[in-house]
């Protein structure tokens, strides 16, 4: 395990309706066992977690709206900030699909940037009813100028290249990060091992 | 009183400090102080219709100053004027909790491995 620097710290947000497993893209990050029933007690508020994307570490703070949706606008204070969105919509759902420019104009209105890196989300590819073609979902991105990447939560498909894409292009996109460097000194890297395996779930795509 | 002069290094954390149940890593090597301080934390596990969590204290703690110095970690949504600390991978925990007053960090000794 090698010290590296950390590059920086990023805010990334996950937005979507109810029930289209956006929960369940910020669980399923790096581990093998998948939890049907999640527990609905205290519920996870937000997470830290280290990637490294082309040789650069960087710190996410990821947080989900899960239950805030159900008020219909979040506080303006959950988007400030934020350098990455992936914007969640289940395949088998096609109202979820619908309501995405819905989540966009409140991006629009709320975010204090105007260069946010977003990333579209095709969830729950392993179930059979599809309702939301992958070219409908690849067409909508485009015309947004979003990333697209089609997901499992359950099989895993897909979901660590969605961050590691996301990363990718708020890193390359400096404007987006300089400003918020931390100064915090050097932290070691996490198990980068991991990091090499799920390369090979981009081949899903 | 857990023996902790295996795990401890001129008062820091020696080894990488891991979840106990999927390996993901909490903290790197000397990133964190112990802290020997009595502090009461909910059980990992609550018998059903418990309305108020049963507590055990625990007297080890590895103090993060900074959220960021977390490798991996989950915070719980706000309980009072603190948040659970749980894994960022498989949501196990509580591994501890966060003040948010003091935006201090304390992971339990006792919930988690060194690696």
């Amino acid at each position: 395990m090698a010290d590296q620097d950390i590059l920086t710290t990023l805010k990334i947000l996950i937005i979507g309706e109810s029930g289209v497993g956006k929960s369940s893209l910020l669980l399923r990050f790096t581990d093998d066992t998948f939890d049907i029933e999640q527990s609905a007690t205290i519920g996870v508020d937000f997470k830290v977690k280290t990637v490294t994307v082309d040789g650069n570490t960087v710190k996410l703070a990821i947080w989900d709206t899960a239950g805030q949706e159900r008020f219909r606008t979040l506080t303006p204070s959950y988007y400030r900030g934020a350098q990455g969105v992936i914007l969640v919509y289940d395949v088998t759902k096609r109202n979820t699909f619908a309501k995405l420019n819905m989540w966009l104009d409140e991006l629009e209105t709320y975010s204090t940037r105007t260069d946010v890196i977003k990333m579209l989300v095709g969830n729950k590819i392993d179930k059979e009813k599809i309702e939301v073609s992958r070219e409908d979902g690849l067409k909508f991105a485009r015309r947004h100028a979003m990333l697209f990447i089609e997901a499992s939560a359950k099989t895993r498909d897909g979901v660590q290249c969605a961050f590691e894409e996301l990363v990718q292009k708020i890193v390359q996109t400096p404007g987006l990060w300089e400003m918020d460097h931390r100064p915090q000194g050097t932290f070691s890297v996490t198990d980068q091992r991991n990091d090499q395996d799920y390369c090979s779930y981009c081949s899903v795509l | 009183m857990l023996d902790t002069s295996s795990v401890v290094s001129e008062g820091q954390n020696k080894c990488a400090v891991k979840c106990p149940h999927c390996d993901s890593q909490i903290l790197s090597v000397k990133s964190a102080a112990l802290l020997s301080e009595a502090h009461p934390l909910p059980n990992p596990t609550q018998p059903k219709e418990q309305h108020s969590p049963i507590t055990e204290d625990l007297a080890e703690w590895w103090v993060v100053e900074d959220m960021f110095t977390f490798d991996n970690i989950g915070f719980s949504h706000t309980v009072g004027t603190t948040k659970y600390l749980v894994c960022a991978d498989c949501e196990r925990g509580p591994l501890g909790w966060h003040d948010n007053t003091s935006k201090k960090s304390y992971v339990a000794l006792a919930r988690v491995k060194h690696v």
